[in-house]
C-alpha cells in the first residue's frame, strides 16, 4: 500500500471521492466496482489508475468477466475494436427495429427510434470502451459538490451544430427543461425546470432537488430521451423535421417504412468517421426477417436479436456477437391495491411457483441470469446479491400461502402480455408452473402497442398513473445501468409506470435515501433495503435479467453497441 | 368504342362509390379514439381530445363519410397516425415499390406461362401437356409466401446468390437483385394458373371453325396460330391477368413481410394492425382504383381483340 500516494489523493479530492477511495483501500469494493463508481463521480482514468496502483492492485482480477461468443472480440463484449487506420469509405447497412412513432427525441419510446436519433444527436455523458459511461460525448468531465446536490459538467469546446451554430450550455439547459416538462421517467423528481445554470457557455451546472449519486447516468446514453437538442427544438420537433445534431452523422433522408440514410457530418468535433454513409434499414420483425437479412448478408449489422430465432447467427463463424452489459428484464406486475393479488401472500405464492433456472435455460439457452423479484442486477457497484436470499421454487409453500390468504380453491386470473420476443412463451411457462400451486391463469397476448395502452398503463384514469392497469401482466424493461428508472417509475408511489399500483411509504422513504446516498456504504445499505422490501412484498415478479444480443458480420470492425439499442459506428469500417 | 369506354368508366365510378362506402363502414367499427392512436398510450386526455377535434373524429358520421368521398377525389387523406406525416408521403413510394415488384413478376411470368399454355394446347394429351399441367397445378397450389421462404433460405441464405430481403436505396440493379426472389415466388404461383387459362383458350380456338377454315385455306400452321388462334385464345388470359394485377398490388402481404418489402400490401397490413385509419382508407381505395383501372384496360384490350365483347356490354 502506497500511503503517501493515497494521502496525496485524499487531500486533492472532495468528500464523495474520499469516501470511494477509502472504500476501495479498505477492500469493501473490488477494482471493477471502484472504477465503475469512480467514473460516475467523474474521477479521471489516470487518477483511478494511481489509486489502484497505490493499493497494490486488486486480488480478485477485477476486470469485466467476458461472455464473449465465438467470433466475438474478447476485448469488450459490447464493442469490437476499431481496425488501425481501417479501410475508409463505403456504406454500412444496419438492421434496425422499426420505430413505433415519429423521430421525436422527447416522446420516443422504442429502441428503433433510440438508435436512429443517436446517430445525429449526442448525449451529455457518453460511453467508455467497456460500455459503461464515459466522457466521450458532449461533457469532458463532471464533478459533484460534497453532498451530491450540485453537479458541474464541463462541456467540450469547439462543438458545433450541423447548421454551423455553436453548442453551448444553453442547449443543455433547454433540453433538460423539455425533459422535465415531459415527465421523463429517469429524471422525474431529480431536478426541476430551470435547474441547469448556463451562465458559462462551457459549463452546465445542475442544482438538484436533493442529493443524487447517480446523476451522470441519468443524463447519459442510458437515458435515451436525454439526447441534447438545440435550443430551437420544441416539444414535437423531430430529427427528420430538423436534422441538426452535433454527432458524427447527418441525416440525409428518412422514410418511416424503409429507414434512414446518414452521411458523414463535416462539422463533427471528433475524428471523422471512416465510413461514407450508414443505411439504417428498418424491420417490423427484426428477430425474424432481420435475422434472415443478417444471415443472407443483406445487412452488415443487426441492432438486436433473441436467442430464440437467432440460433443461426449465434452459431455462425461469419458473425460477431456483441453482448453489452444488460439489466434488461421482464416484470410480472401484480396489482397490489385491489383484487386477488392485493394480499402479499398471493403475490409471494405466485413468485414461489417460478422455475427460474428452467426459464433461463428454455428461453435463453443460458444467456440470462435468474432474478430475485427485485430490480438490482449483481453487477451494480453498490449491491451485494448475496444480501437477499434467492427465492427458490416451492410449490408446497405456495399452496400454503394461497390457503392462508383464503384461496384454498385456487385463483383464476388473466395473464396479459404483449407479443414481443420471448414474452408469450414466458407467459405460457408461468401458466404451467403456477397451475401446480392452484393458479388457473389464462394468457392474453396483444400487439405491443395495444397491450401498453389497454393492459399495462391505460391513459385513463390518469391519476394515479396506470391505475387502470390489468391485475396481472408481463411488461418489458430495457437496460438501465442503474435501477433508478425502474424504481422511480414502476415502483415508487404514483410512479408514471406503476402498473402494480404499489404504494408503500417505507419503500418511498428508502428510495429517497437511495437517491440521496452518495457514499458507497449508504448506497449499498439503501439498495439492500429496497431489494429486501421488493423481495418480501413482491409487487413485481422478476424471473431473470437477460443478455442483450447484437452484432455484425466479421467484415465489420469498430462498432460499439449498448443494451438500449444504440449502434455507434463512427469508428467502424468494413472490409 | 368510345361509347364502350364511357359506359365502363361510369360503371367504375359506381363501383368506387360502393367501395368507399364499404371502406367507411369497415373503419367505423374500429375503436372510436383515433386521437389516442395518434398521440400514443402515454399522452394526456387533453392532447388526445385536441387531436380528435383537429382531425374531425368527433364529427357526425355523415359528415365523416362525405369527407372520405372528398378525400378520395382530392386524394388527400391527411396525416398517417403511425408516421405523423401526410399519408401520400408514404403511400406513393409504396405504390412505386409495388409497381416494380408486380412489373418484374409479370415480365417473368407471362412469357413463360403463355408459352407453356400454348405448347400444352398444341401437344394436348401428350406427356408434355400433362407435364405442364401437372407442374402448373402443383406450383400454383403453393402459397407465394411458402415458396418465398424456401427461395429465400436456399438461394439467398445458403447459396448467397440473391439478397435475402429487400434493400432499398441501392439503385436500379441493386433493387433488381433483391426483387428477383419475390418475383420468382410470383412466377411459381402464377405460372400454372395463367398457363392453364392460356391452354384452355388455345384448345378452344384450335377447335373452332375459323381455325379449321384457315387450315383449309392453305395457311401454314404458324400463320394460323399467329393470325387466328392467338387473338382469340388470349382473351380469357387477358381478363385473368387484368384482375390479378389488381390483386398483386395489394395482396402480396405475406411475400412483402417475408422480404421486408415495403409495398402496398405491407403498408395496408400494418395500417390495419395499428388502426391507422387514414392510411388504411387511402391504401384500400388506391388498390381498388388500381384494380378498376387494370380490369378496364383488360376489357378494352378484349374489346379491341373481339368486337363481340363490345356488343355484349352494350346489350
Amino acid at each position: 500500500m502506497d500511503w503517501k500516494h493515497l494521502d496525496s489523493a485524499r487531500r486533492d479530492a472532495g468528500a464523495i471521492e474520499v469516501d470511494l477511495i477509502e472504500a476501495y483501500a479498505q477492500g469493501k469494493i473490488n477494482r471493477r466496482k471502484f472504477v465503475k463508481r469512480g467514473t460516475v463521480i467523474g474521477l479521471s482514468v489516470p487518477f483511478m489508475g494511481g489509486i489502484i496502483a497505490a493499493c497494490g492492485g486488486s486480488s480478485d482480477g477485477g476486470g469485466d468477466s467476458s461472455t464473449a461468443e465465438p467470433g466475438t472480440s474478447a476485448a469488450a463484449v459490447g464493442s469490437t475494436p476499431a481496425a488501425g487506420g481501417g479501410a475508409a469509405g463505403g456504406t454500412l447497412t444496419i438492421a434496425n427495429q422499426k420505430p413505433s412513432g415519429p423521430l421525436d427525441p422527447i416522446a420516443m419510446q422504442d429502441l428503433g427510434s433510440y438508435n436512429i436519433l443517436a446517430q445525429s444527436f449526442e448525449f451529455l455523458v457518453g460511453l467508455n470502451d467497456e460500455g459503461d459511461i464515459g466522457p466521450s460525448m458532449l461533457a469532458t468531465d463532471w464533478t459533484p459538490n460534497d453532498d451530491g446536490s450540485v453537479w458541474t459538467f464541463t462541456l467540450r469546446e469547439g462543438v458545433k451544430w450541423q447548421d454551423g451554430s455553436d453548442f453551448t450550455s444553453a442547449d443543455v439547459a433547454a433540453t433538460m427543461d423539455r425533459l422535465v416538462a415531459s415527465n421523463n421517467a429517469a429524471i422525474a423528481g431529480v431536478f426541476e425546470a430551470g435547474a441547469v445554470d448556463s451562465s458559462d457557455p462551457l459549463k452546465a451546472v445542475f442544482t438538484l432537488t436533493a442529493s443524487n449519486g447517480n446523476l451522470p447516468y441519468l443524463v447519459s446514453v442510458f437515458n435515451a430521451q436525454s439526447v441534447i437538442t438545440p435550443v430551437s427544438y420544441e416539444a414535437g420537433s423531430t430529427l427528420d423535421g430538423m436534422p441538426n445534431g452535433t454527432g458524427p452523422w447527418k441525416l440525409d433522408s428518412y422514410d418511416p417504412s424503409t429507414g434512414a440514410i446518414f452521411s458523414r457530418s463535416d462539422s463533427y468535433w471528433g475524428e471523422a468517421p471512416l465510413l461514407d454513409t450508414i443505411n439504417i434499414q428498418v424491420f417490423a420483425d427484426i428477430g425474424g426477417t432481420g435475422v434472415t437479412a443478417m444471415q443472407g448478408g443483406s445487412v452488415d449489422a443487426i441492432q438486436q436479436f433473441s436467442v430464440v430465432g437467432g440460433e443461426g447467427l449465434l452459431g455462425s463463424g461469419d458473425f460477431t456477437v456483441l453482448a453489452p452489459p444488460s439489466a434488461a428484464h421482464r416484470e410480472i406486475w401484480m396489482k397490489t391495491d385491489t383484487g386477488q393479488f392485493s394480499d402479499p401472500r398471493v403475490r409471494q405464492a405466485l413468485a414461489l411457483t417460478f422455475n427460474r433456472q428452467a426459464m433461463v435455460d428454455q428461453l435463453f439457452t443460458g444467456r440470462a441470469i435468474v432474478g430475485n423479484d427485485h430490480v438490482f442486477a449483481d453487477f451494480l457497484p453498490f449491491f451485494d446479491a448475496a444480501a437477499v436470499p434467492q427465492r427458490e421454487r416451492d410449490i408446497e409453500m405456495a399452496k400454503q400461502l394461497l390457503s392462508d390468504a383464503g384461496f384454498e380453491g385456487g385463483i383464476s386470473a388473466q395473464l396479459n402480455c404483449g407479443d414481443l420476443q420471448e414474452i408469450p412463451d414466458l407467459a405460457n411457462i408461468i401458466v404451467a408452473d403456477a397451475a401446480e400451486a392452484g393458479f388457473n391463469l389464462t394468457v392474453n397476448v396483444e400487439s405491443q402497442d395495444t397491450f401498453y395502452g389497454n393492459q399495462w398503463c391505460p391513459a385513463e384514469p390518469a391519476d394515479p398513473p396506470c391505475s387502470g392497469a390489468a391485475e396481472l401482466g408481463i411488461v418489458d424493461y430495457g437496460h438501465r445501468p442503474v435501477p433508478d428508472t425502474f424504481l422511480n417509475a414502476a415502483l415508487k408511489s404514483g410512479g408514471v409506470w406503476n402498473s402494480s399500483q404499489y404504494f408503500n411509504p417505507e419503500f418511498d422513504s428508502t428510495f429517497e435515501d437511495y437517491q440521496r446516498a452518495v457514499t458507497i456504504e449508504d448506497q449499498t445499505a439503501a439498495a439492500t433495503s429496497l431489494a429486501t422490501i421488493l423481495n418480501d412484498e413482491v409487487p413485481i415478479g422478476m424471473a431473470y435479467f437477460y443478455d442483450y444480443l447484437s452484432g455484425h458480420s466479421t467484415a465489420v470492425t469498430g462498432m460499439q453497441v449498448t443494451a438500449l439499442g444504440h449502434t455507434f459506428v463512427q469508428k467502424a469500417s468494413k472490409s | 368504342m368510345l361509347g364502350f369506354v364511357i359506359r365502363r368508366l361510369a360503371l367504375s365510378i359506381i363501383t368506387l362509390v360502393i367501395l368507399i362506402t364499404i371502406v367507411f363502414l369497415i373503419t367505423s367499427v374500429f375503436p372510436d379514439d383515433p386521437g389516442r392512436s395518434l398521440a400514443g398510450p402515454f399522452a394526456s386526455q387533453e392532447v388526445v381530445d385536441s387531436i380528435n377535434e383537429r382531425i374531425g373524429a368527433n364529427d357526425p358520421k355523415g359528415e365523416q363519410y362525405f369527407r372520405l368521398v372528398k378525400n378520395t377525389i382530392t386524394f388527400d387523406f391527411g396525416d398517417s397516425f403511425q408516421f405523423n406525416r401526410p399519408v401520400s408521403e408514404t403511400l406513393f413510394p409504396a405504390l412505386g415499390r409495388s409497381s416494380k415488384l408486380v412489373a418484374l413478376g409479370l415480365i417473368m411470368t407471362l412469357p413463360l406461362a403463355l408459352m407453356g399454355g400454348i405448347i400444352a394446347a398444341r401437344r394436348k394429351d401428350t406427356l408434355i401437356d400433362r407435364g405442364i399441367v401437372t407442374l402448373g397445378l402443383a406450383s400454383s397450389s403453393i402459397p407465394e409466401f411458402v415458396s418465398g421462404v424456401a427461395l429465400q433460405y436456399v438461394l439467398a441464405v445458403k447459396l448467397g446468390w440473391f439478397e435475402a430481403v429487400a434493400a432499398p436505396n441501392r439503385g436500379f440493379f441493386g433493387e433488381l437483385k433483391f426483387l428477383m426472389l419475390p418475383a420468382f415466388a410470383i412466377v411459381i404461383v402464377y405460372f400454372g394458373y395463367i398457363a392453364r387459362i392460356a391452354r384452355a383458350g388455345t384448345i378452344q380456338a384450335l377447335d373452332a371453325d375459323f381455325t379449321r377454315t384457315a387450315y383449309m385455306k392453305g395457311l401454314s400452321s404458324r400463320d394460323v396460330i399467329r393470325k387466328h388462334v392467338l387473338r382469340n385464345s388470349l382473351q380469357p388470359t387477358v381478363a385473368v391477368v387484368g384482375t390479378q394485377i389488381g390483386y398483386l398490388f395489394g395482396g402480396l402481404v405475406g411475400l412483402e413481410v417475408i422480404f421486408n418489402y415495403q409495398g402496398l400490401g405491407n403498408l395496408i397490413y400494418n395500417a390495419a394492425r395499428e388502426q391507422d385509419y387514414p392510411m388504411l382508407q387511402a391504401g384500400v381505395i388506391l388498390v381498388a382504383i388500381i384494380f378498376m383501372i387494370c380490369t378496364l384496360i383488360a376489357d378494352l384490350i378484349i374489346a379491341w381483340m373481339n368486337p363481340r365483347a363490345r356488343l355484349n356490354v352494350r346489350s
